[in-house]
């Protein structure tokens, strides 16, 4: 009985001094987990933590600007896939051109009250034109001119209104809040003296915003659509019930709040994975 | 005799991923993820509608990406790759958990799944699954329609009408090269309409396409009957308008069906939950942890503590759910037919890779949906836009407004902070372009050259491809997306430098060729 008693009290001994090891052994393997990490910038994969799978690939490195053009020189034979090794070893993304040699400003319709407008300027253009200002060139500021040109030619002097948006600390874009939907606009980007005098460097296109209501004209024309893929267009018919028409409309505010659209909810597969 | 009809529209798209530098590669996964969820459960769908003789219609878009990868033969061998390594798991599986019953029987369905895969993948379509879509089209049930080649987004491409004219063209050819004959309709990316494609899809021979509410409703003259008729565009073309209550069934976060706690969860994956050496065999090569297909889990409710899914209670649902959307589109069209001089057409289109993907019982749901059509509900009958015209040929014109079916409504998804910076050079690129097309008109004389630049037209397409800036705005695989977007204007670049000095590097040419493959019959005069 007694042989017992001290067998189980051994065997006890031999687990705890068995686990006390194993605790040891996992703080060394952490240990030196933590140099590897710390000098190869290996990450620990084994982590079981769900999160943002954060990582794409390293493709195309071969592509990339690089001193010489021979290096470009390779065959598909050349190339056998590769296994990919994730972030680590990613190659550097060579930037995109930061100037085209332009000298102009494009303007864009982001929704009913906002516009977009970007934009390129030659030094020599800008050179010129604070040339011409003589003294008043230091106190001049670059600003962006947004013109209402609804229903308009615009030729510079025939805007119904404009406003003025002070560019500055070498911006190349902005976002230009006009609220007003279904008008159209014009961008000038231009040097504005304190005595009033601006001079353009460049003008954008004109872009005209979305309504953001239902629309005021109800006359209907009716169109046979078979028979203008016939070449034949056949205007026809009048009506006037908007019954219809005004029962869908109501609440279509709340659809574009609630963005049932949700198309970000399922394009793209797994984007969007917690 | 109906007293309406239903529209059902599935807008089926990935961008083109396809990276043979590697032997494997992780958002190669979104497409194998999308045949394995998605396209496969709903081709079985239609083929067993179509042999139980249940007549049904319904509109797709395929984009040209999307056709082009179901097309390559790397990524066909792939997806084999794919589903065999899924198989295997399975089975394994089915021997893990041998001693729980719940599991064990889940274990054996995927198995059951992904050996149907494999089956419908291989032995049935020969690994073309575009030829079974085909085949639906052919049979009358499913109108096949395109999208612009690369989901370019018009809106913000409309300084360019060349551009826009290339992504439209191409994207016809592609189709007409796969269907045997041009498509009907269009689906135009993000339903983002402008106003300047609209001749442009005239000269195309594009019949009709499909936009988000407010661009109906907001058109002008004020449509007579809103989005339940169509309207033709000064140029000719018919605009269906998307029915709101309808896409909030089964889009909404909170009210939709796909929500429902008996529903499989998604983001409860063997991925992540199992034990990390059992798993590490079915990652890729980096090792981390990522989606693998097989999920044991439903959505329960709002806790952690999930518990296991009951295929037989999911599919209960799911037709509890055909039945309430039926129920109320019925609803609808009772209302709207007592106040409309026509029958009224409900419009409701979706993407594709809702159902299966996210809503692993959405084919499921179609399938009940499409049954009770046909069987019980006289009230409404399925129909496809172009259907809807023979019967109601004259509509009324009106201009339709600038719109999307994105974010607020507009381009803002597309267009902010985090992917501004990509337009400037996307519009230089098309500027370029356009500028090659007409300074090198012959496309014989100089085979290199022109094999160049047939190369910078699918680069610029590809960069233009609306998911980039999608994906740069939502935050997840960001680098991704800078680094498509980059290189592929980056190698536009290259190429238009090289053919202005006439020094066409040829085996880099050939390397960018290899991987870019996309549109293998472009002709870069389209540019012109």
């Amino acid at each position: 009985m007694d042989k017992e008693i001290l067998k189980e009290i051994f065997l006890l001994i031999l687990e705890v001094i068995k686990a006390f090891c194993e605790m040891l052994w996992e703080k060394i393997k952490g240990f030196f987990r933590l140099l590897w990490d710390r000098f190869f910038g290996v990450a620990d994969i084994s982590s079981p933590e769900r999160g943002e799978v954060q990582e794409w690939g390293d493709t195309g490195e071969d592509t990339w600007p690089v001193t010489s053009k021979e290096s470009f020189v390779r065959t598909e034979e050349s190339l056998p896939p590769k296994e990919r090794k994730g972030m680590a070893d990613t190659p550097a993304i060579p930037e995109l051109p930061e100037d085209y040699g332009d000298n102009r400003i494009v303007l864009m319709v982001r929704d009913t009250g906002c516009l977009f407008a970007y934009w390129e300027l030659r030094k020599e253009v800008l050179d010129n034109i604070l040339n011409t200002l003589g003294s008043m060139a230091h106190s001049a500021k670059m600003v962006l001119r947004i013109y209402d040109v609804t229903d308009v030619i615009f030729n510079g002097n025939n805007a119904h209104t404009y406003f003025d948006i002070e560019v500055t600390g070498g911006t190349r874009s902005w976002y230009i809040h006009t609220g007003k939907p279904n008008r159209s606009f014009c961008a000038d980007i231009g040097f504005l003296t304190p005595n009033g005098t601006f001079r353009l460097i460049a003008r954008s296109n004109p872009v005209i915003t979305p309504r953001a209501g239902v629309s005021e004209v109800v006359d209907e024309a009716w169109m046979s659509i078979e028979a203008l893929y016939e070449g034949i267009g056949v205007p026809e018919g009048f009506g006037s019930s908007e019954s219809v028409f005004e029962r869908v409309c109501k609440g279509w505010e709340e659809i574009q709040k609630e963005s049932v659209s949700s198309p970000e909810a399922s394009r793209v597969l797994p984007v969007l994975k917690k | 005799m109906e007293k309406g009809y239903l529209s059902f529209i599935l807008h089926a798209h990935l961008p083109f991923v396809r990276h043979p530098e590697y032997t494997e590669f992780l958002e190669e996964d979104w497409f194998f993820e999308a045949i394995t969820e998605t396209y496969i459960p709903l081709i079985n769908v239609f083929d067993k509608l179509i042999e139980d003789g249940v007549d049904f219609r319904i509109t797709m878009s395929l984009t040209p990406p999307l056709i082009s990868m179901l097309t390559d033969t790397l990524l066909q061998s792939r997806y084999i790759r794919y589903v065999e390594k899924r198989i295997e798991l399975a089975e394994k599986e089915i021997g893990r958990t041998k001693h729980q019953s719940e599991f064990n029987r889940l274990a054996q369905m995927y198995h059951g799944y992904f050996t149907n895969a494999r089956y419908i993948f291989v032995e049935k379509y020969r690994r073309n699954l575009v030829a079974a879509f085909r085949k639906f089209q052919d049979a009358g049930n499913v109108e096949v329609i395109t999208c612009s080649a690369t989901h370019g987004y018009f809106p913000l491409m409309n300084n360019n009408v060349n551009a826009m004219r290339a992504q439209i063209h191409v994207a016809m050819n592609h189709y007409e090269k796969h269907f045997g004959r041009r498509p009907r309709g269009m689906w135009l990316s993000e339903c983002a309409y402008e106003p300047e494609i609209d001749r442009i899809l005239r000269e195309a021979g594009v019949r009709f396409f499909i936009m988000e509410t407010h661009g109906i409703l907001f058109a002008s003259p004020r449509p007579k009957y809103g989005v339940y008729a169509p309207i033709v565009t000064p140029s000719g073309i018919a605009a269906f308008g998307r029915d709101r209550e309808s896409s909030k069934q089964v889009w909404s976060a909170r009210e939709g069906y796909p929500g429902d706690f008996f529903y499989r969860e998604f983001y409860r994956d063997v991925g992540f939950d199992l034990d990390y050496d059992y798993i590490r065999p079915y990652l890729h090569g980096d090792g981390k942890r990522s989606n693998i297909g097989i999920k044991y889990y439903r959505i329960t409710g709002k806790t952690d503590q999930k518990e296991p899914y009951s295929p037989e209670k999911a599919m209960d649902k799911a037709a509890e759910h055909a039945g309430n959307f039926l129920f109320n589109r019925e609803k609808q069209v009772e209302h709207l037919s007592a106040v409309m001089d026509r029958k009224p057409i409900i419009v409701a289109p979706y993407d594709a890779e809702l159902f299966g993907h996210w809503w692993f019982e959405g084919p499921r749901w179609i399938d009940f949906l499409f049954r009770k059509i046909a069987s019980e509900h006289k009230t409404i009958s399925l129909i496809t836009p172009l259907e809807y015209f023979e019967k109601y040929p004259v509509n009324q014109v009106s201009t339709p407004a600038l719109s999307s079916w994105g974010y607020k409504g507009y381009h803002e998804y597309w267009l902010n902070e985090s992917n501004d910076w990509i337009y400037r050079h996307l519009h230089k690129a098309a500027e370029r372009m356009v500028e090659l097309a007409k300074t090198y008109p012959c496309r014989d004389e100089n085979p290199l050259q022109n094999r160049a630049l047939n190369q910078a037209a699918r680069e610029l397409l590809l960069a233009q491809s609306s998911d980039w800036a999608f994906i740069m705005k939502t935050g997840a695989m960001v680098e991704y997306a800078i680094k498509r977007t980059k290189e592929h204007l980056f190698r536009f670049t290259k190429l238009y430098d090289d053919i202005r000095s006439d020094k066409i590097d040829a085996a880099w040419l050939s390397d960018i060729e290899g991987k870019d493959n996309i549109f293998s019959d472009i002709g870069y005069h389209i540019y012109q």
